[in-house]
């Protein structure tokens, strides 16, 4: 079945069953990869995108479901690797192995757009991806870093 | 590990003189561009050296300056790249920003004789950490040769000594006329330059990279932009997608199934039986490092997309004969059968020192039985590869954390001569040993050349994987000590039971070694079908546990504080990091502080690698911890000293540490894996609890331990073992409950 969605401001047409989660839409047939598949079950956070703005795992969300809301990979974070959080990743050597790091930043920024200075607690609750290496403590610092400067 | 530097220095010489010497070759190929494993790269380097450019097997230098290094260890995470960078910069003198990491490849090694893995000791595998001494030493050459080379080609070009020509920043300048050139501009002269003698790498006193600065990981800002290619990110023309199952009890076999019932699925092409019994051809090669992993029996629908292919697999009848493995009903049985087998008269002898018969003369006796679980190595990124398998060429793209080995098995799997047999290490999302033993490149390959001349990607689910793991070993012991009349032991006798244990940590440390003069160290292997592989420090994971949660009952039972029994137990020990390790720890944590009622801190010290004539890493931690009356654990900080010996990079160091202590302490809260009928009953995070960033207690990491003494031994094991049982301790310090079993998450630590 043919399908329009709009990702990363492009309107991208697949031809898919239309039950197949949003994840395996984005790195199997649009071939945008950043986007990570950890566990499938919406528990590790490794897939997660924005849908309309929202911190979304993507893993369970059928891309039928998807309509006309707009959908934001790590690809579309930025064109360059310029948003803070994406600047604070690097300035901090945030990532070990780096698999999990695209649906963290797309989890944290989402929280920093609707609540640039977040407390420990609201970072915490709105950054529940799991991190296999431990980089946790560098995940939180790259973040408190980003809302003290107030985004810049 | 002692090797000695000189001999590595002469037989990495060989190597340079057959490439940046410029003998004939067996195959050479021009290259296009440098490139990690980077989407919108020429991600996938040639396999061969470059005649034209190669300063050597490590090293090409672009026009533009970039510089290639090429490093035979995968990164995993833990900067191995970096480090093989940064390494080779100490004597190259180029621009760090200049630097980009490639994988070597094991085909070349194999084509160049050994051109990666010739120069000995550490380097014989392409595994492992950086910071090994053969290692070094090879890179600080390979650096040095190819800035001898550089210099001696713009001296030729300047018509000038060469002794006038400094090189730095990848600038060459002749420092009389200050005339200068760029390292990308001589480059390729440099590579048709023989020296008459190789240069020596300056001593280490004169380095100004290695251990004076703190460098991020170069692919860093690639990451962040989701631009690294892991294992699950390869995509090449025309690939199909292969979702796979394997014998859910280990060691079965596949009886029937009916490709009738998916034929008509969308997007379904055929399925794929990997039948174990099947006749394969002998390796020609071997890899040096662990088993050549054999084939489950396993079973895999491929399709045209992944979840295609995985809704098949679904909805696929299959039919599995379980056999022998399910005879284990249940991991309680597992656990009652070892410490049975205890009494058994067949015990294997790792250690006997002294009289043991002394320990029931001590005054005091004590005794616990200790238990850990199966755990899995749980990387984020689910095993995967990729493979095209020709009638007489394979590639298989892959995220292996031994990249010769993956291309051993390659060639077993095919039967295809081993030079048109080529391996490409891609990022990895995670490893901690899971993919160290090929048996996810066996099954890759294995379903590959049943669909021969296609690129076919296989994807285990979470569920396979955690189902299809080279488990951390359930590990039972049972330990007994007696105690003198100042209350140190003075005999042990120690018993280790399980499956394909490893026994690191158990039998090597002070206690089997000396430090108690009558000593029975024993282990019992148990034929249980569940296979097991190495766990950030096989075997060490549970044995630091183990034998630290001993100690502090030994301290108790003593009557003695656990730091002070510690301190005099190790005293004499002829590593000095022991002791200093716990200095620092307690001191940094405050030990011995008052703590309000229902809180208390508990110490462990542990070494991972340690030798005969190596003394590995030493790491102490403290922990500290809040227990409610009802029994709920708040661990409220831990405080890690540890002696490396020296360090190369303060801030990759720093991280493996974090890393690692929050991997031990997962491992001792939350990890296990049960049993039921011989298969792994737990699939997925919801069943096998992860920590998150709200769990983390603050986590101070002390260099002040450090002895400086001549190693730059491992840090990325080594952080894990003293985690566990100084929470333990520290349980027990806040409750008085004695904590004999992983996972802690399991007790009942409510007090009264």
């Amino acid at each position: 079945m043919a399908l329009t969605i709009t990702i990363n401001d492009e309107p991208r047409e697949v031809d898919v069953d239309p039950s197949t989660p949003l994840l395996w839409v984005i790195r199997d047939y649009l071939g945008m990869t950043g986007t990570k598949y950890g566990c499938g079950i919406m528990q590790c956070g490794a897939c997660t995108v924005h849908i309309d703005g929202v911190a979304t795992r993507s893993c369970m969300y059928p891309v039928e479901s998807v309509g006309d809301k707009k959908i934001t990979t790590i690809e579309g974070l930025s064109p360059d690797g310029s948003h803070p959080l994406q600047q604070a990743w690097v300035e901090n050597n945030v990532p070990q192995c780096g698999y999990c790091q695209a649906g963290m930043l797309m989890a944290a920024s989402a929280l920093l757009e609707s609540n640039p200075t977040p407390s420990d607690e609201e970072i915490e609750e709105a950054v529940s991806n799991i991190c296999r290496c431990g980089t946790y403590i560098r995940v939180k610092a790259a973040i408190k870093q980003v809302a003290a400067a107030g985004g810049e | 590990m002692a090797t000695s530097s000189t001999m590595n220095r002469r037989s990495f010489l060989v190597s340079v003189a057959s490439v940046g010497g410029g003998l004939a070759l067996a195959i050479r190929a021009p290259r296009q561009i440098a490139a990690m494993p980077i989407r919108g790269t020429d991600a996938f380097p040639e396999d061969t050296a470059n005649a034209a450019t190669d300063l050597n097997a490590w090293i090409n230098i672009l026009p533009d300056d970039t510089v290639i290094v090429r490093s035979p260890m995968p990164e995993q995470g833990n900067g191995v790249m970096t480090q093989v960078g940064l390494t080779i910069a100490e004597e190259l003198r180029c621009d760090l920003t200049k630097l980009n990491p490639e994988f070597a490849s094991p085909t070349r090694d194999f084509l160049e004789d050994g051109v990666y893995t010739a120069s000995g000791g550490m380097l014989a595998f392409f595994a492992g950490r950086s910071t090994a001494e053969a290692r070094n030493a090879a890179l600080l050459q390979a650096g040095a040769s190819a800035r001898e080379r550089l210099k001696a080609a713009a001296a030729a070009e300047w018509n000038v000594p060469v002794t006038e020509i400094e090189a730095e920043d990848s600038v060459l300048t002749h420092t009389g006329s200050g005339k200068t050139l760029r390292y990308g501009e001589v480059a390729a002269k440099a590579a048709t330059i023989e020296l008459e003698v190789e240069p020596e790498p300056k001593p280490e006193s004169e380095w100004t990279i290695l251990g004076k600065t703190s460098h991020g990981k170069f692919q860093n800002p690639y990451v962040v932009q989701g631009q690294t290619i892991y294992g699950i990110d390869v995509i090449r023309e025309k690939m199909l997608y292969a979702a796979l199952a394997q014998s859910p009890v280990m060691g079965g076999r596949l009886v029937s199934y009916d490709f009738n019932a998916i034929k008509d699925m969308p997007g379904v092409h055929s399925v794929v039986v990997v039948d174990p019994d099947e006749v394969r051809p002998e390796a020609p090669v071997q890899a040096p490092f662990g088993q050549i992993s054999p084939a489950q029996a396993g079973i895999a629908v491929i399709a045209d997309h992944y979840w295609q292919a995985r809704k098949a697999l679904e909805a696929l009848p299959v039919v599995w004969d379980p056999g022998d493995g399910a005879q284990w009903t249940d991991d309680a049985m597992m656990r009652e059968a070892t410490f049975a087998a205890f009494d058994d008269d067949d015990l294997t002898e790792l250690v006997a020192l002294g009289d043991i018969s002394t320990l029931e003369d001590q005054p005091t006796v004590v005794t616990g039985d200790y238990w850990t679980p199966y755990t899995d190595n749980a990387p984020i990124e689910p095993l995967n590869g990729t493979a095209l398998v020709t009638k007489d060429r394979v590639d298989v793209w892959h995220p292996t954390q031994q990249t010769q080995q993956a291309w051993a098995i390659a060639v077993e799997e095919t039967g295809v001569a081993p030079e048109n047999v080529f391996v490409h290490p891609t990022f990895i999302g995670g490893a901690f040993g899971r993919r160290v033993f090929g048996d996810d490149v066996r099954m890759v390959v294995a379903v590959a050349k049943k669909v021969p001349d296609v690129p076919v990607h296989v994807i285990w689910t979470r569920e396979e994987m955690f189902r299809q793991g080279r488990y951390r070993p359930a590990v039972a012991a049972r330990i007994t000590a007696g105690l003198d009349a100042d209350g140190m032991p003075v005999a042990i006798d120690a018993k280790a039971g399980g499956a394909g244990l490893y026994l690191a940590g158990f039998n090597d440390g002070p206690l089997a070694t000396g430090v108690i003069p009558n000593a029975r160290f024993q282990n019992k292997e148990m034929p249980f079908n569940l296979l097991s592989g190495p766990n950030r420090g096989p075997g060490y994971n549970s044995f630091a546990f183990i034998i630290e949660t001993f100690v502090d009952e030994a301290a108790h039972a003593a009557g003695i504080d656990p730091l002070e029994y510690r301190l005099k137990l190790y005293e004499n020990y002829r590593d000095p990091g022991w002791v200093k390790t716990l200095q620092v720890a307690a001191e940094k944590a405050g030990w011995g502080k008052t703590l309000p009622k229902g809180e208390g801190m508990g110490i462990a010290v542990s070494n991972w690698a340690m030798t005969a004539d190596f003394f590995g890493t030493t790491v102490c931690d403290v922990a500290h911890v809040a227990v409610s009356q009802d029994g709920v654990l708040t661990i409220k900080q831990i405080d890690v000293a540890f002696d490396t010996g020296k360090i190369m990079n303060e801030d990759a160091v720093r991280a493996q540490y974090e890393g690692g202590t929050i991997w031990g302490l997962n491992l001792a809260l939350n990890e296990e894996l049960t049993v039921k009928d011989g298969a792994i009953v737990e699939g997925n995070f919801d069943q096998y609890p992860m920590l998150r960033m709200t769990d983390i207690p603050p986590i101070n990491i002390h260099f002040d331990a450090l002895t400086g003494a001549d190693r730059f031994s491992e840090i990325g094991e080594s952080s894990v073992g003293p985690v566990g049982p100084a929470v333990a301790n520290a349980i027990f310090a806040a409750t008085g409950k004695r904590i004999r079993s992983m996972p802690f998450r399991k007790e009942d630590l409510a007090w009264s």
